[in-house]
């Protein structure tokens, strides 16, 4: 199947498991490499605010008891989803089965959802789980660790159809059902709220504290399982990991500098400006704005900071503000870091670079420094060293360094882990080739902020602002956007100084809190060149920037960078601000310190009334674009053409 | 996020119906508890079961979502039910001088149920909404022109042009063969349409996201008491929500409260002058 097929079919799928579920769109992009053919990975993660108590109980306990109900809520079982969790952790081929999927029905999802936070409210259950991976026998397995033990029978579960075996029904992933524990004196209320919301309502058991897993079917005993060996009894695998840094040829110092050097500009002015205007142009770093709009922004009426942003509304935001609640001013901000391609030189800088990244993101939009909180998803290549996988003590070299670059970069910005994923066999054969991704860690980050009123996004707001970057640049174009653009193989994956950046993240986010920001952007893939389109873009000002010999002396200390270096490097750790000139002083006070360099300066709109962006080295311009030609190049219809069709509508070309 | 006070207000009563995939019950009930109204927000099949639920309230709102998937079309199903249900009484409803709003999903199901444009007795569909001409489902912020000399109660008070979200993949408006369009017009009974930078009703994408004759983004009936339309005036209640709410803050111009705001407000102040 075609990836484009494949991604399509994704698009869709979170159209309507999304839109119908009535969850507002917050984050989103696209990132490719060929690897990702193997197994293409999506995530999808969603957020929610819930009462601290309800019907007089806190929510944040799960309380089951013996003699509680247990009660199978929602969609019927069927085939569908059976070994749906070692179908995610298995490789594909052409004999995977179909019925390994879970067909979802968001409508149920829906009507589910409203149930359970109607029968919450009354009291109605004591706890619940949902049927995730391995369908009753997780959820109930779960649950009758409360109690010490569950009785069910498996014949009482509503199916889609006739000829499920009894493990089918206990195993079966099919979507759209929780299992709840009902107290039996409210059993029967539970009931009746489900009948009277079309909501399919069926006990199956007893909660017990025998010890043990119990399953019947129609009476005759199906399973009959020890809990500790149920939850305890896998032995543990010891595993040899061996971490040797990978060794690639580097570019040759000629086609290094013909890409990077100073004399490319003496032969081509332009040459910087194109390379941005080609990269604006790459799958990794078009808008995707014609997918993200078929995704409802608005539903819930709490958006403050929202996907698209910019005079245009066509630039991705830095980070998402959302109120938490309506009549109220405090805000959820939400944002990520993934860098997939960094981890091809070392996972330990992947891991710092994408809670690096994420925390940046959530701090330029306003979030509180010391109220953040993340969500950690590993998706890796299988990491078990076999003979199909002879280079496993490796990839779970990669694995360990990538959860030390973690652990180290949450504790230094004080960032706890507060829920994560993995899936762990991310490996293909097609064609007779063996296809492994890339190891992938996204890290998202949540944040709160006090009041959303003091939201920031990236665009410039007035001709007269200067423009600073805070934090230093180096030689850091190992894994880069630029390196894959031009074909290159070069040094220098970014490295993280997680004492650095947490102690300038901090006096950030006071001169934030001070008022004395007005827009905010992160320098990441792509590098300072890419944040300054994007300000050129969503401003519709112009942004002119000037790159004096302080600005290229790198950090660590080495030969200067070139302009073409500067402005692509990927090194971590960077803000790009605009604040008006008077505030310019106090900024230089409070930030000088922590790496602060004045880039230029925000001017007036040019003569077509739109931004431009220009960068200059001296006497020379290396950079000197309208937002004009920027945006045709870097809106999604220059790339990817328009969207598939829905079923039923005739194709039609953006404008 | 001060209230917007409507004296009177709190004798309002405003019924809101939730359930079956509707998904805007939050930011509906917010908007009228903003107001000062007084709310009940009430699943559609307890409403149905009630028999009498309408009674004492002057408001009904049906509010955005997916009613039952929006198999067989958006509002479709939700329509039906409701004719063969409360569809007497709906309109008695509005025969006593009751207020219907519907927005997106409610305006495809009062117009499905026949509610509107509500010219002739009894409750029989004239219009429909359908797919929008291009791209489907898409979201995005429209500009709307109000026009001050139509009838309903809603928009009375609103500015010419007011931006609202616009989601939706059905909404693009058909009539009946005839004069119905005309009639339509010529009775003012179209109060927003979609508009371009100069305030001026558009056709064109996306100023028009779905491709609706002349704009048309919305309808009433002759009394100007049942009201629909596609955008989302509860999805801007806070000036927050506007998209470029800090450019219009360091300009000045940020409203106190988000227009969608004076939108419901228009209903709850129609019912409150009485």
């Amino acid at each position: 199947m075609h990836p484009r097929k494949i991604r399509d079919g994704v698009h869709r799928g979170v159209i309507d498991g999304g839109n119908q579920s009535g969850i507002p769109y917050s984050r989103g992009w696209e990132l490719f490499d060929a690897r990702y053919a193997g197994k293409p990975l999506v995530y999808c993660g969603t957020v929610a605010v819930m009462p601290i108590t309800s019907a007089g109980r806190p929510t944040a306990e799960k309380v089951v008891r013996a003699g509680d109900v247990v009660v199978m809520l929602g969609g019927r079982i069927g085939k569908d989803g059976i070994h749906g969790a070692t179908f995610s952790s298995v490789e594909l081929d052409e004999s995977s089965p179909v019925q390994a999927v879970q067909i979802g029905d968001p409508i149920t999802q829906k009507m589910v959802a409203d149930f359970l936070t109607e029968a919450r409210e009354l009291g109605l259950y004591s706890g619940l789980t949902d049927n995730g991976a391995g369908g009753l026998s997780s959820s109930i397995g779960e649950m009758a660790t409360f109690t010490g033990g569950a009785d069910i029978d498996l014949a009482l579960a509503p199916l889609k159809y006739p000829g499920l075996m009894p493990w089918e029904v206990l195993i079966s992933e099919a979507q759209e059902r929780m299992t709840l524990a009902v107290p039996k004196d409210r059993l029967e209320a539970l009931l009746e709220l489900a009948r009277r919301r079309e909501v399919e309502a069926t006990p199956l058991g007893e909660f017990t504290s025998s010890g043990r897993l119990r399953a019947t079917w129609a009476g005759k005993p199906v399973v009959d399982l020890e809990l500790e060996f149920l939850h305890e009894g896998t032995p543990r695998v010891p595993l040899r990991a061996r971490w040797s840094p990978p060794v690639r040829p580097a570019s040759s110092a000629e086609a290094v500098a013909a890409a990077l050097g100073e004399q490319r500009l003496a032969d081509a002015p332009g040459a910087i400006g194109q390379d941005l205007l080609d990269m604006l142009a790459r799958p990794n770093m078009a808008s995707n704005e014609h997918l993200a709009r078929r995704y409802d922004h608005e539903v819930k009426g709490l958006s403050v900071v929202k996907p698209w942003v910019g005079a245009r509304q066509d630039v991705p935001s830095t980070a998402t503000v959302m109120r938490a609640r309506h009549l109220r001013p405090e805000g959820v901000v939400l944002a990520e870091g993934v860098h997939p391609h960094y981890g091809d030189l070392d996972t330990d800088a992947m891991a710092r670079a994408c809670v690096d990244e994420a925390v940046r993101r959530a701090l330029c939009a306003g979030a509180r420094i010391d109220r953040l909180a993340a969500l950690d998803n590993f998706c890796w290549p299988d990491p078990v060293q076999s003979e199909k996988t002879p280079d496993g003590e490796h990839k779970l070299a990669q694995l360990v360094r990538c959860c030390e670059g973690l652990r180290a970069a949450c504790e230094a910005f004080g960032v706890p882990l507060i829920s994560g994923k993995d899936s762990m066999k991310n490996d293909a054969h097609l064609g007779g080739v063996k296809i492994s991704i890339p190891p992938t860690l996204l890290v998202s980050v949540i944040g709160q902020m006090p009041d959303v009123r003091r939201a920031l996004d990236l665009a410039p707001i007035a001709a007269g602002d200067l423009v600073f970057v805070l934090g230093p640049t180096g030689r850091h174009l190992g894994g880069s956007e630029l390196a894959r653009q031009r074909g290159l193989t070069l040094p220098g994956v970014p490295t993280t100084d997680l004492a650095a950046a947490a102690a300038r993240y901090a006096a950030f986010a006071s001169a934030r809190d001070a008022g004395l920001v007005r827009s905010a952007h992160v320098a990441g893939r792509g590098g300072l060149a890419v944040a300054l389109a994007h300000m050129a873009m969503a401003g519709e000002l112009g942004l002119e920037v000037a790159l004096g010999d302080a600005l290229l002396r790198p950090v660590p200390e080495d030969m200067p960078l070139t302009p073409a270096e500067f402005l692509f490097s990927e090194s971590t750790g960077r803000v790009v601000f605009t604040c008006k000139p008077a505030a310019a002083a106090e900024l230089t006070a409070r930030l000088g310190a922590h790496g602060l360099q004045a880039l230029g300066q925000v001017a007036a709109a040019g003569p077509d009334g739109g931004g431009w962006l220009r960068v200059r080295r001296g006497e020379r311009a290396l950079v000197d674009v309208t937002a004009a030609a920027l945006r045709e190049r870097f809106r999604p219809a220059a790339l990817h053409g328009p969207p598939a069709p829905l079923p039923g509508q005739t194709q039609e070309v953006a404008r | 996020m001060n209230p917007l006070a409507i004296e009177g207000a709190a004798e309002v009563r405003a019924l809101v119906l939730t359930g079956y995939g509707l998904n805007c019950e939050a930011e509906t009930c917010a908007a009228l508890q903003m107001v000062g109204a007084r709310v009940t927000a009430r699943h559609v099949a307890d409403a149905i079961a009630d028999g009498d639920a309408l009674a004492g309230h002057q408001l009904v709102v049906f509010i955005g979502g997916f009613s039952f998937g929006d198999h067989i079309a958006s509002g479709r199903v939700f329509a039906n039910r409701l004719r063969f249900s409360m569809g007497e009484r709906l309109l008695r409803h509005v025969d006593d001088g009751g207020l219907v709003l519907g927005i997106c999903n409610g305006f495809q199901t009062i117009v499905k149920l026949g509610l509107l444009p509500g010219l002739d007795p009894g409750l029989a569909q004239r219009v429909s909404l359908v797919m929008n001409d291009r791209l489907g489902y898409w979201d995005a912020w429209v500009r709307l022109a109000v026009d001050r000399d139509s009838p309903c109660v809603f928009t009375r008070d609103l500015p010419p042009t007011i931006e609202l979200p616009s989601r939706h993949g059905e909404g693009k408006l058909v009539f009946e063969q005839g004069p119905l369009r005309q009639v339509l017009e010529d009775r003012r009974l179209v109060p927003v349409r979609y508009a371009d930078e100069t305030g001026a009703a558009t056709e064109r994408w996306p100023d028009n996201p779905d491709g609706s004759p002349g704009g048309i983004a919305g309808l009433c009936d002759p009394s100007g008491r049942v009201f629909g339309l596609m955008p989302h005036p509860e999805a801007y209640l806070y000036p927050e929500n506007h998209p470029r709410w800090i450019a219009q803050r360091e300009a000045g111009t940020l409203p106190e409260h988000g227009l969608g705001l004076h939108l419901l407000a228009g209903g709850v102040r129609a019912i409150a002058a009485r």
